[in-house]
């Protein structure tokens, strides 16, 4: 718990701060790598590849379906 | 007048510019998308042998699969978009069965007898819906295997705030999932089993200036049902598990390089005493017509409470899986993408190295964890 009051600490930092950003310079922000998910196939297959061999799994985005392989 | 038509254009421009990726896995943007895409990719996973000093009885071979990825995603009307997306696994291989004492009476794994071999397909349709500040989408999706079968409903929505700096996210998903162990001469822990798994997502985006956006994101998950491995021996399970998860994302572009930093850490824990701790980072290079990104990923877990090298049988609780042991993981890869006209072509290969000591909590381990590589081909294609 203590460990998650950090991360959020940490967490609500990153939130704050921002200035104000004009919406015509927000070209570079559009860019295909600046995406929080840049590839579905990869997203996905690594979610599978991981999960069958980890204990942790999720917090990545919306959650799918299960599968045999854990 | 003239002020009057620059004020026109201004908003044109606010308009579009705001169209950004703002959110986590779907959409681009308050429209849909532009173009029809269709994707395809390939995948060659391979588990490296175990130790054959580790294990007591049967192969040293582990699993191999075949992965097979297809995906459409498509503008519908001026507000809606539809994705489908399939996948094929093949597998087959060996597992381990049970942790036993060898004659040194140091712990080894008895390995599943002959090579398993499954299939798996995997389909899924999403339509979403887009607003002006915003969209909202809904996913079906089923899994079948010889053994398993799982269907889930996930329903998201994304909101801009007034000045489009901050999005905001929920997500709430469903899965209902039927286990039917196949039974060959190798005993199975029980012969049939239900799964039910429920999540919810929450998720702030925020642009922090014009080359800087960052997220912060929570999850609750809980499991109830079967959630021992039929396929061990020595596994009895508790039949609840809720875990947490809290997320910081960062992404930054550096003008100079003309390339991108991009960091993910996440932080786990649940009701089996399980902790474990990820952080990714990726470097991604433009060129021209192509992209290099290379990337790294360190994982930690601490064990599962009722987790052993060697099960305790004796207590009400118990397992031997490597998957609930201590350790730590480090993953090295690198992507490639290369663009042609309407195609986007991307070549991937990645290694899977696991060590007990990596482990941040260095506690009980496990002879049967796994190291693996994979090599991805894939293409998309425009229109």
């Amino acid at each position: 718990m203590i460990h998650h009051l950090k991360v959020i600490l940490v967490g609500s930092i990153f939130l704050t701060g921002c200035s104000s950003v004009a919406p015509w310079d927000r070209g570079i922000l559009s860019r295909e790598e600046m995406a929080w998910d840049l590839n579905k196939h990869e997203t996905s297959l690594q979610g599978h590849m991981y999960s069958s061999k980890e204990a942790a799994s999720g917090g990545v985005g919306p959650a799918g379906g299960g599968c045999g392989c854990n | 007048m003239a002020v009057k038509r620059v004020s026109k254009s201004l908003r044109a421009l606010s308009k579009s510019a705001a169209l950004i990726p703002l959110y986590s896995s779907y959409a681009s943007a308050d429209a849909p998308p532009a173009f029809t895409e269709l994707g395809l990719r390939f995948t060659k996973y391979k588990e490296a042998k175990i130790d054959s000093e580790k294990v007591i009885y049967g192969s040293t071979d582990r699993y191999d699969i075949d992965v097979t990825q297809a995906n459409l995603i498509t503008p519908i009307g001026r507000n809606w978009s539809f994705t489908l997306d399939v996948q094929h696994d093949a597998m087959s291989g060996a597992s381990p069965w049970f942790v036993g004492t060898n004659a040194y009476s140091q712990p080894g794994v008895i390995m599943s007898g002959a090579s398993i071999s499954d299939n798996r397909t995997e389909v899924a349709a999403t339509t979403r819906y887009y607003f002006d500040n915003g969209n909202s989408g809904i996913k079906l999706s089923r899994s079948e295997e010889d053994d398993y079968a799982s269907k889930s409903i996930t329903i998201d929505s994304s909101f801009n705030s007034s000045d489009n700096l901050r999005t905001y996210s929920v997500a709430l998903s469903r899965s209902n999932d039927e286990i039917k162990p196949t039974q060959g001469k190798v005993p199975t822990g029980f012969k049939f089993g239900r799964k039910n798994t429920e999540s919810v997502w929450l998720a702030i985006s925020q642009i922090i200036n014009r080359t800087i956006i960052t997220k912060f994101g929570l999850s609750y998950t809980q499991r109830r049902g079967q959630l021992s491995d039929p396929y061990k021996l020595l596994d009895m399970r508790p039949n609840a598990r809720n875990s947490s998860t809290v997320n910081v994302s960062y992404r930054q572009y550096f003008n100079s390089k003309n390339a991108s930093l991009r960091l993910d850490y996440r932080y786990y824990s649940d009701t089996w005493d399980i902790r474990a701790q990820t952080l990714t980072a990726e470097w991604y290079q433009n060129f021209k017509f192509a992209a290099v990104v290379p990337y790294l990923r360190y994982y930690s877990q601490t064990e599962a409470q009722f987790f052993n090298t060697i099960a305790e049988t004796e207590q009400a609780y118990f397992s031997d899986d490597y998957r609930l042991s201590s350790f730590g993981a480090i993953t090295t890869g690198i992507r490639t993408e290369y663009d042609f006209k309407k195609w986007k072509f991307e070549l991937q290969a990645e290694r899977y190295k696991t060590d007990p000591a990596w482990s941040i909590s260095k506690g009980k381990d496990s002879p049967a964890i796994v190291d693996f590589w994979r090599l991805s081909l894939g293409m998309r294609y425009r229109f």
